[in-house]
């Protein structure tokens, strides 16, 4: 089991939800406004004046073995369109009930 | 779920909607009627009183000024003015605008009941007259008649006025230049006195003669009948078999001392169309009522009238008063049909690409024709106001739209699916659309609020521009998001056609841009050269502001002109008959442009109240001349001279017959709006000869004036008349007084109206008088018997003298005093600012006699009451604006430095002003007034993307530069499709384009100038502020952050 953390600009939500359903992840939780900014580039995404796009987050527990596709395709969808910013993060769950 | 997301979300329903109120607006377009003007309601009420035979002074006395003491008190009053001329007393009450007219006339109404017992038992009742636009009459129809010429008025009254007045909307129908019948008894004096009769017994003889008594009912048998002596005269000849006493116990017949003649009453006016005697018939619309359809009904019922006339009477038309509105309103809208094209043209020349002018440009229709249902909800109609406020909006409504497609466009082409970048691009914009469409309605909502002539004006364009702006920031938050999503595709791929049209357009305007940032870099670093050169160009522009002159509306051509022409007083009608035909034949050879040509001459019927309102006499023509419409006149004339060139000509062919005394042109024929200005010169005092010589004086001055065309002074000649000195002693010894004596005077020379002649339904007056033989001169006049209680004869010679004396014919007073108006018509290239300049130092250097006051008056004054209307109404709306900015920037400083584009707006519009030499009248100054919220936009998008460039962690100089070019293209299309927009207005030809030119004018100046120097300066006072307020944040931190006896 692993969790999948994704944050991305809101835009990439309903490309992500189409993945997940293709790859038969079902769980997930959702948090539709979250605001940050990338560690090397990329506009900041605050909602604000100045910086007025926002992002959207993602928490996935997975099965380990479902991890790879789902990286390469949502690595696949950023590349299309770099410049709207998505991250996927994978670490360990240790338990669970 | 935000309104965007759910537009997106539900394309059908959104677009429906919008489906839904475009066919409300189109359904409420085919029921909207057509006029030139918002209805203005009245706010004048007459008070006419007629006192038959009453001399002016004696009206003066006795009626207009107890009337005018008890109407001074109604409340709302504005000026009280009254006339007091022979036979009639006219008080107009005027009240300020947006007075309730009938909570007013019932005041006056009241306060008539107190005073009417007071007035002279010979007065009639006052009447109340209400005189609106309504009452201006909407066609006025020529008859022109041979043979049937004696019985034309009832032939028109029956088979003409009655069927029209039937007409559904059509309120007077009045005839006028048709004689009336009436039934003349002329009496001998001679015989008269022979038979021992006098004029009142044959009067009273004939009205007792002249009666159908009920007898009650009789029961005869089983029947019960009711019994009639059927007396009235079935015939007029029966009139002079009358018995009217016994001489010597023979009985003395009528035709033994008069003579009976049915025929037409003495003194009438006679009309003439186009050089044949006819009538004229005045139409008038109720109250509310549509001109223009009344005036199809009645032009399409006229075949089928003259159908029913005798062959010789013919009927046709001298105004109409619809061909001006319609061709007007047809012009305007040919003015919004190409402004829509312009501002599409430019909307593609920015965008260059199909689907996105098509989806910006749908905004313009629906919501221009949501504007129709408010029109019809609130029971308007399509005219100059509310069509021009539809132009004036085309080129503002799709500024939102633009901003919202620019951003989806954007987050498309980042990588965004169409929907998803809708929603999250217009969630962006959307604050800043709102605010902007709210700065827009900060201006024009206070527009709905004005008072006075404007406000009545202007109301429509307030609401309209309003609800334009608010149905298309909607359709910009949920249609425009909706069709971008569904239309709109990241497609790189430019096609042939495209790349060769708009590659060089795409190069110009990158061009532009890095030129316009190369200027903004050295603008910025030159902060004070640039402060001075806009405070040296804002200076000069107010040097030039003397240059600008000022009007109140500017006259229009419709083609309509009227002239009046008075001759000596007292000249005989004859003469004044010849006198008008020869000007007819000379004017109708020497001006092709004139298609209808009428005029009437003589003294009105007291019964006439339409003819009473102008001023008639025998020494009076009046002209009414319609010209070819503008837009057919080259066509059908081969001349296109304008209307104020024909009547300058006219002018000068009229001075140029010495018997004419005074004649008087006016442009527009007297229409209440657009008409030719005149400045009023109102000098007070009750002295006739001091004040006449003031007036005479400053007329003089006055026509020497190059701006002046004609002057005009309102007091009439002196009218030479006989009065009659009683000797009161001698009176009282024969057992007579005054008014028996008057009496008898007056019955024998104006008539004793006996009784009236029925016939067919028709009553016509019976009048008794001396024959025409027999009162020709003094002598007649002296010679005339006046019988005392016991029966003897007294003639006039034994107890007054006739003498000759000369009196005023029309007593005039303003506000409780007696007041003689000069009116200086304006000169064809000049404007009412330069003649009330002239009026003013005149009247300055003349000598007034002490007592004397004067004022101006006129279209000075209601130019002057609205001006200051607007100007209070301008610093409103500034600082609404400036609430509005700063709740948005949620700032003071940002929204004040947007505020220096207003001086800026402000200088164009006199340089556009003065160069093009318009006149700053109540349109230009609307035109300013809505340039206050147009320029404030470019500044807000300027700023607002400076401050974003700030947040962003750019420096000041930098966040300038980049703003200023990231935002030049927004500003430039925005501007260019507002003041190409106003081009069609400014430049218009068309009929009635007079009206709006200038306003047109205003913005398209006032918006480009002070876009071009705002474009650099704006950026420049930002950082001049936002250095200030970096380096006081210094300061700040040094006085807390550093020891207190730190040292540099």
């Amino acid at each position: 089991m692993k969790a999948v953390f994704i944050s991305f600009n809101q835009a990439y939500y309903d490309m992500i939800l189409a993945i997940m359903d293709r790859n038969n992840i079902r769980g997930f939780t959702y948090w539709e406004q979250v605001q940050g900014r990338g560690s090397k580039n990329g506009e900041p995404h605050y909602g604000s004046h100045a910086w007025p796009t926002l992002n959207s987050s993602i928490l996935a527990i997975i099965e380990s073995r479902q991890v790879d596709n789902f990286l390469d395709l949502l690595k696949k969808l950023d590349k299309q369109t770099e410049a709207l910013g998505l991250r996927a993060f994978v670490w360990s769950v240790e338990q669970n009930i | 779920m935000s309104l965007y997301a759910s537009a997106i979300k539900k394309p059908v329903t959104t677009a429906l909607i919008f489906v839904a109120v475009v066919i409300m607006g189109l359904f409420s377009l085919t029921r909207l009627s057509v006029d030139l003007l918002p209805e203005i309601e009245s706010n004048m009420i007459l008070v006419m009183t007629a006192y038959p035979g009453a001399s002016a002074a004696d009206i003066e006395t006795n009626l207009s000024k107890p009337l005018e003491n008890v109407l001074n008190s109604v409340s709302d009053l504005k000026n009280i003015t009254s006339q007091s001329k022979e036979n009639i007393s006219i008080v107009t009450l005027e009240f300020e605008y947006g007075t309730d007219i009938d909570v007013a006339t019932n005041d006056v109404r009241d306060k008539l009941d107190m005073v009417t017992s007071a007035l002279p038992d010979n007065a009639e009742n006052p009447i109340i007259f209400k005189f609106g636009t309504d009452d201006i009459p909407i066609l006025i129809l020529s008859v022109t008649a041979d043979e049937s010429m004696d019985a034309l008025y009832k032939i028109l009254d029956d088979k003409v006025a009655n069927p029209l007045a039937r007409i559904k909307g059509v309120g007077a129908v009045s005839i006028s230049g048709a004689p009336i019948r009436e039934i003349q008894v002329y009496c001998d004096p001679y015989k008269l006195e022979a038979y021992g009769q006098s004029v009142e017994s044959i009067s009273s003889v004939i009205a007792q003669e002249n009666r159908n008594t009920p007898g009650g009912t009789i029961d005869i048998g089983s029947n019960t009948y009711s019994l009639r002596v059927q007396g009235e005269f079935t015939d007029a000849s029966q009139i002079s078999n009358l018995v009217i006493g016994n001489q010597n116990g023979k009985p003395v017949y009528l035709r033994d001392v008069a003579r009976v003649t049915d025929t037409v009453e003495e003194r009438m006016q006679e009309a003439y169309n186009n050089g044949k005697q006819g009538g004229m018939i005045i139409i008038q619309k109720q109250s509310g009522a549509n001109s223009v359809n009344i005036s199809k009904l009645v032009k399409d019922k006229l075949p089928e009238l003259q159908a029913d006339l005798p062959s010789d009477v013919k009927l046709g038309i001298i105004i109409d008063t619809s061909t001006n509105i319609s061709n007007t309103i047809d012009s305007l809208v040919e003015t919004i049909g190409v402004t829509f094209l312009i501002v599409m043209l430019v909307v593609f020349l920015f965008l260059g690409r199909w689907r996105a002018t098509f989806i910006i440009i749908l905004t313009i229709p629906i919501s221009l024709i949501a504007a129709f249902a408010y029109l019809m909800a609130s029971g308007n109609t399509l005219n100059i106001i509310s069509l021009s406020s539809l132009s004036i909006a085309i080129g503002m409504v799709v500024d939102d739209a633009i901003v919202v497609l620019e951003n989806v466009t954007t987050h498309i082409e980042r990588g965004s699916r169409p929907k998803q970048a809708a929603v999250h691009a217009t969630n962006e914009v959307a604050i800043s659309v709102i605010a902007s469409t709210l700065t827009m309605l900060a201006v024009f909502l206070p527009l709905t609020m004005v008072t006075g002539m404007a406000g009545i004006l202007f109301k429509q364009l307030g609401w309209i521009v309003s609800i334009i702006m608010i149905v298309s920031t909607l359709a910009a938050l949920t249609l425009i998001p909706m069709l971008c999503s569904q239309m709109l595709r990241l497609n790189l791929k430019r096609g042939k056609l495209y790349v060769i049209f708009f590659t060089p357009i795409e190069k110009a305007l990158n061009k532009l841009d890095d030129l316009y940032a190369l200027l903004l870099d050295w603008a910025v670093r030159h902060r004070k050269t640039i402060m001075t050169g806009a405070a040296l160009i804002f200076a000069g522009s107010m040097l030039l502001l003397p240059a600008v002159k000022t009007e109140f509306f500017p006259t229009q051509d419709n083609a309509r002109i009227s002239v009046s022409v008075e001759l000596p007083v007292g000249i005989r009608q004859d003469i004044t008959r010849d006198l008008a035909f020869k000007i007819n034949k000379e004017f109708t050879e020497k001006y092709p442009e004139i298609e209808v040509i009428s005029f009437s001459e003589g003294q009105a019927n007291t019964d006439n109240t339409f003819a009473q309102l102008s001023a008639n006499g025998t020494h009076i023509i009046e002209f009414n001349i319609s010209l070819y419409s503008i837009g057919v006149r080259k066509e059908k004339s081969g001349s296109d001279r304008g209307l104020i060139e024909i009547c300058e000509s006219i002018r000068l062919d009229l001075a140029a017959y010495a018997e004419i005394k005074k004649f008087e042109v006016m442009a527009g024929g007297g229409a209440s709006m657009g008409s030719e200005t005149t400045v009023d010169i109102e000098i007070y005092g009750y002295d006739f000869a001091e004040t006449d010589k003031v007036a005479a004086e400053i007329a003089g001055r006055m026509k020497n004036a190059s701006v002046v065309s004609q002057v005009n002074i309102s007091r009439e000649d002196y009218i030479p008349e006989y009065q009659i000195d009683f000797d009161r002693e001698k009176l009282a010894l024969n057992g007579l007084n005054v008014t028996t004596a008057s009496m008898y005077l007056r019955n024998r020379i104006n008539g004793s109206l006996a009784s009236q002649y029925r016939e067919d339904g028709n009553e016509y007056d019976i009048r008794v008088r001396y024959a025409p033989e027999f009162r020709q001169s003094i002598e007649d006049l002296e010679n005339i018997i006046m019988y005392n209680n016991s029966g003897q004869g007294v003639r006039i010679r034994d107890v007054g003298t006739v003498v000759e004396q000369m009196t005023p014919p029309t007593i005039e007073r303003k506000n409780r005093e007696r007041v003689i108006t000069v009116s200086a018509v304006v000169a064809q290239d000049a404007v009412l600012s330069d003649v009330v300049t002239v009026a003013n130092q005149e009247m300055k250097s003349i000598d007034m006699p002490s007592g004397l006051s004067w004022s101006i008056g006129g279209t000075y004054e209601d130019q002057q009451d609205t001006f200051r209307d607007l100007g209070i109404l301008m610093v409103l709306i500034i600082i609404l604006v400036f609430i509005v900015m700063a709740a948005q920037f949620e700032s003071l400083v940002d929204p004040f430095v947007i505020m220096f584009t207003i001086p800026f707006g402000i200088t164009g519009v006199i340089l556009g002003l003065s160069i093009t030499q318009t006149p700053l009248g109540v349109m230009a100054l609307i035109g300013l007034i809505m340039l206050m919220g147009i320029v404030v936009k470019n500044g807000i998008v300027i700023i607002d993307y400076m401050i974003l460039c700030r947040e962003r962690g750019q420096s000041i100089i930098t966040a300038a530069v980049t703003a200023g070019r990231s935002r030049l293209r927004p500003v430039l299309m925005t501007t260019l499709t507002t003041v190409l927009g106003m081009l069609p207005l400014a430049l218009g030809t068309g009929e009635g384009a007079e009206m709006w030119r200038s306003m047109g004018m205003t913005v398209a100046w006032g918006l480009s100038v002070s876009t071009l120097i705002t474009l650099v300066l704006i950026p420049v006072v930002y950082c001049i502020f936002a250095a200030n307020g970096v380096k006081r944040r210094r300061r700040k931190f040094a006085r807390l952050y550093l020891p207190k006896n730190f040292n540099h």
